[in-house]
């Protein structure tokens, strides 16, 4: 019995003694990287890519006309890019003539990082198709690339790729309802980007113009942008235009309809 | 009278595993149990999506067998090592044999090498059943088309079959490491259940630990880590860095924990039996 | 050149904890002899056979076996050595013969040949093929035997061998070690029945406690010996006390059941019992209860007392 405790008690020593070791040594020896996933990502990605092209009858593009690149980020600006966790996201890039990329020239992917230096990926579905596909023969099959798993090398290149993607600005409300004086609050939200969000908004409701008001939010962040001029009463819908000066945003105004309360 | 080498204790440990029911049982289970294991992940309509390969294990014996390998590594190669390894010494104490052995023309560090190298030739034994029946029954019950590799690459039938037999025997370090570990154990705690339970859960608590995050430099220092190096072999291109590092970590658990094995066994006095 | 001792133990010391279980012992065993070590359980007896194997190291004292060491010769100290300490044990998923030809794999493998032989020795060739774990308690202590002669020892160490055994199994295996020490053997043999090692050993070791409480011949021994006692049952209890008043030398006495008790040198105590059957006094029982040496081994190693130069 003596035996036995002295075991558990030296088991749990040399546990506590290695655990106390790492967390000395910080958190920040992960192999978890943000080069290296932007690394290994575009690779795997390409590769299921281009097969599932194939399972379509495709045969015009090759995982390195495809030019993958990719930009990662471990939840958001104030998290150090690194170690693994379900809070990676990566902006990814790729040139397919069939497929052009959205105005803001990337899919977002996102990641859950395993600390044994695997990751499961999921695309976006605009980009890459949903769970299942149709084949050239006309078979359902599974789609390669809607979710697919990948590792990479723990002692891997790990210097930064210089791959770099704006944020992309969103407009988040769907819906204005004035405020008691009479002005409205348009929500924003802020992307996975190298430098976040900033610019101007121009609202005008009918020929009514409620002002142009300036932005300035970091990468995946919301806000409330309230516009200085009450809409008109009666107003059906208010006009938005985003005007970036860092990050991207939708060319074409968004148009949300007014409800008065 | 002739002195004695460890041969003829290697012969005499071999001829009583030999005897054994649970050593008998172990290797009758390596070759018999993957097959209903193959059949059932077979017959699942959704596909193991949790676990590396286990997305196109349904539709791929590579994977399949890939997938196995990967539930394997996390206890079952430690426990069917240390079915003999944790008894090996601690059944004498059981049995009270020590003053039975130690009182012949052998020593005790001619049957403390006996022991260890029958204990790591079960191991290798074991994991070349193990490897051989679950790669078969893959390949007979899902097929053998392309695997999907690591990076999204296609891996032709031919070499999927060679790494998917490397991925296997990269299993052999730890195995070897988790039995030096079982051989320690059961020289310490002379009692058989110990030796055969403790590295199994010693092996459970450092795969959690290893899977936690924030403690990433603990982690090639597991002795569970190196059941994951084989993921280099089936990426493109591949890596074997942590093949590598995972043989020197295995190596470094299994010297030290021979060494103290060795000095427990030799020092001890026999009181018992 | 002296001839080598087979045993030669010198200030052997040996503690567990704070109990000394072998305090100082002194045992030198020559050549062809035939040795006991007695003592009541937990003397030390076992501990100090364990130390002689090399089972236990001791903490003092050196211990040579045909003048070899543990230190300097590891397990060359156990060639020509055979024996066991307490019950013998073995694997009980073999069988007889199974664990015999293991431990002749241990011994270097030429004793092989000898299995049918030690079998044939201890009476166990029609149980050789069974499994162990289906043995009674002497057909192991049997296999112990069988074991140790397998080494073809020069000296031969036994330890308790016929403890547990029923009387029938004392008497064969009595019988065997008789057999064996006639045979020219050095034997070592250690018991707590005085009467076992009385008949066969030249030379005993008796240990109380860890210590020597006498060590010499059975011949001292036996010259220290206190006088015999005998339970004596007459036709005429009265008659009988008077007839001792005739031999100064024989106490008679009465015991708690009323039953008559004679003392005394054996040659007096014989002219007493013939002086009763000359007068004419009818004899019921006359039976020795205590031997001797018995008597001497109970003074000896009973903690309360002591005797004089014993050792």
């Amino acid at each position: 019995m003596r035996r036995i405790l002295t075991a558990l008690v030296a088991a749990l020593v040399v546990i506590g003694a290695l655990t106390a070791v790492a967390v000395a040594r910080g958190g920040d020896n992960s192999t978890v990287t943000r080069a290296r996933l932007e690394r290994a990502l575009p690779v795997a990605f390409s590769n299921l890519y281009v097969k599932q092209a194939h399972v379509e009858g495709r045969h015009d593009i090759t995982p390195k006309s495809l030019h993958a690149k990719a930009m990662c980020d471990k939840h958001g600006p104030d998290v150090a890019d690194v170690g693994p966790g379900g809070d990676w996201v990566c902006l990814m890039s790729w040139k397919d003539p069939q497929v052009p990329m959205p105005p803001e020239g990337y899919g977002k992917f996102e990641l859950n990082v395993h600390s044994n230096d695997c990751f499961t990926a999921g695309g976006p579905t605009k980009l890459t198709g949903y769970l299942e596909m149709t084949a050239a023969d006309g078979r359902t099959v599974t789609n390669p690339v809607f979710e697919f798993d990948g590792c990479f090398d723990p002692t891997g290149d790990n210097t930064p790729t210089g791959n770099s993607f704006p944020s992309l600005l969103s407009v988040t409300s769907t819906t204005l309802t004035p405020k008691q004086d009479g002005t409205v609050d348009l929500g924003l939200g802020c992307g996975t980007g190298a430098e976040g969000c900033a610019g101007t908004v121009t609202a005008t409701a009918g020929h009514t113009s409620l002002g142009t008001v300036p932005y300035d939010m970091k990468e995946e962040a919301t806000a409330s942008l309230p516009f200085p001029t009450a809409v008109p009463r009666g107003t059906k819908e208010v006009t938005f235009t985003v005007h970036p000066t860092r990050g991207v945003a939708s060319s074409s105004p968004s148009v949300l309809p007014v409800t008065f309360g | 009278m002739s002195r004695v080498g460890v041969g003829a204790a290697l012969r005499w440990e071999v001829r009583k595993l030999r005897a054994q029911l649970r050593a008998r049982a172990v290797l009758v289970a390596a070759v018999l149990a993957p097959i209903p294991v193959v059949f059932i992940l077979h017959g699942q309509s959704r596909p193991p999506k949790d676990t590396l390969f286990g997305r196109f294990a349904l539709e791929n014996g590579f994977a399949l067998a890939l997938l196995v390998l990967g539930f394997a590594s996390q206890w079952v190669l430690p426990l069917l090592t240390a079915i003999v390894a944790g008894d090996v010494f601690a059944s004498e104490d059981q049995h009270g044999t020590w003053k039975t052995v130690l009182t012949r023309s052998t020593s005790r560090g001619q049957l403390f090498w006996a022991k260890t190298i029958t204990a790591c030739g079960f191991a290798a034994i074991v994991l070349l059943l193990l490897t051989a029946s679950t790669i078969v029954s893959s390949l007979l019950v899902v097929g053998h088309q392309p695997l999907t590799g690591l990076s999204g690459q296609t891996i032709p039938a031919a070499t999927a079959l060679k790494l998917v037999t490397a991925s296997w025997a990269t299993m052999l370090p730890p195995m070897l490491g988790f039995t030096c570990l079982a051989l320690l154990l059961s020289v310490w705690s002379r009692n058989p259940a110990i030796g055969i339970a403790a590295p199994v859960v010693i092996a459970m608590v450092m795969q959690l630990l290893g899977s936690l995050g924030g403690i990433d430099a603990v982690r090639p220092l597991l002795l569970s880590t190196p059941f994951e190096a084989w993921h280099g072999l089936l990426a493109a291109p591949h890596f074997t860095g942590p093949l590598t590092q995972g043989a020197l970590v295995c190596a470094a658990w299994g010297a030290v924990s021979l060494l103290g094995a060795y000095l427990v066994l030799r020092r001890r006095d026999i009181t018992g039996g | 050149m002296t001839e080598q001792l087979a045993v030669d133990a010198v200030g052997v010391t040996k503690s567990f904890g704070s109990l000394r279980a072998v305090d100082d012992i002194t045992v030198q065993v020559a050549p062809g002899e035939v040795y006991g070590v007695l003592g009541p359980n937990g003397a030390g007896k076992t501990t100090f056979l364990r130390m002689l194997f090399g089972l236990i190291r001791p903490d003092a004292g050196t211990i040579r076996v045909f003048g070899r060491t543990w230190e300097k010769d590891g397990i060359n100290v156990l060639d020509g050595v055979a024996g066991f300490i307490e019950s013998p044990k073995f694997y009980p998923y073999l069988t007889g013969r199974q664990n015999l030809e293991g431990l002749a794999l241990l011994d270097g493998g030429d004793r092989a040949d000898r299995l049918a032989e030690v079998l044939e020795v201890v009476d166990l060739t029609d149980r050789a093929g069974d499994k162990v774990s289906g043995y009674s308690y002497g057909m192991r202590q049997r296999l112990g035997v069988a074991a140790s002669l397998l080494r073809d020892p020069r000296l031969l160490v036994l330890d308790e061998p016929a403890n547990g055994l029923d009387p029938a199994g004392i008497r064969d295996m009595r019988a065997l070690v008789k057999r064996l020490a006639g045979s020219g053997l050095t034997v070592l043999l250690s018991s707590h029945h005085m009467d076992e090692v009385e008949e066969i050993c030249d030379n005993v070791t008796i240990m109380r406690t860890g210590s020597v409480a006498f060590h010499g011949t059975i011949e001292k021994l036996r010259t220290m010996a206190p006088d015999p006692g005998y339970a004596l049952s007459t036709g005429d209890d009265v008659r009988a006390r008077e007839v001792a008043g005739r031999h100064p030398s024989v106490a008679v006495t009465t015991d708690p059941d009323a039953e008559l008790v004679v003392t005394g040198p054996r040659d007096d105590v014989a002219a007493y019992v013939a002086d009763l059957v000359r007068s004419g006094i009818r004899l019921d029982g006359f039976i020795a209860t205590r031997t001797p040496l018995e008597s001497l081994f109970f003074m000896l190693t009973d903690a309360e007392s002591s005797v004089e130069g014993a050792a």
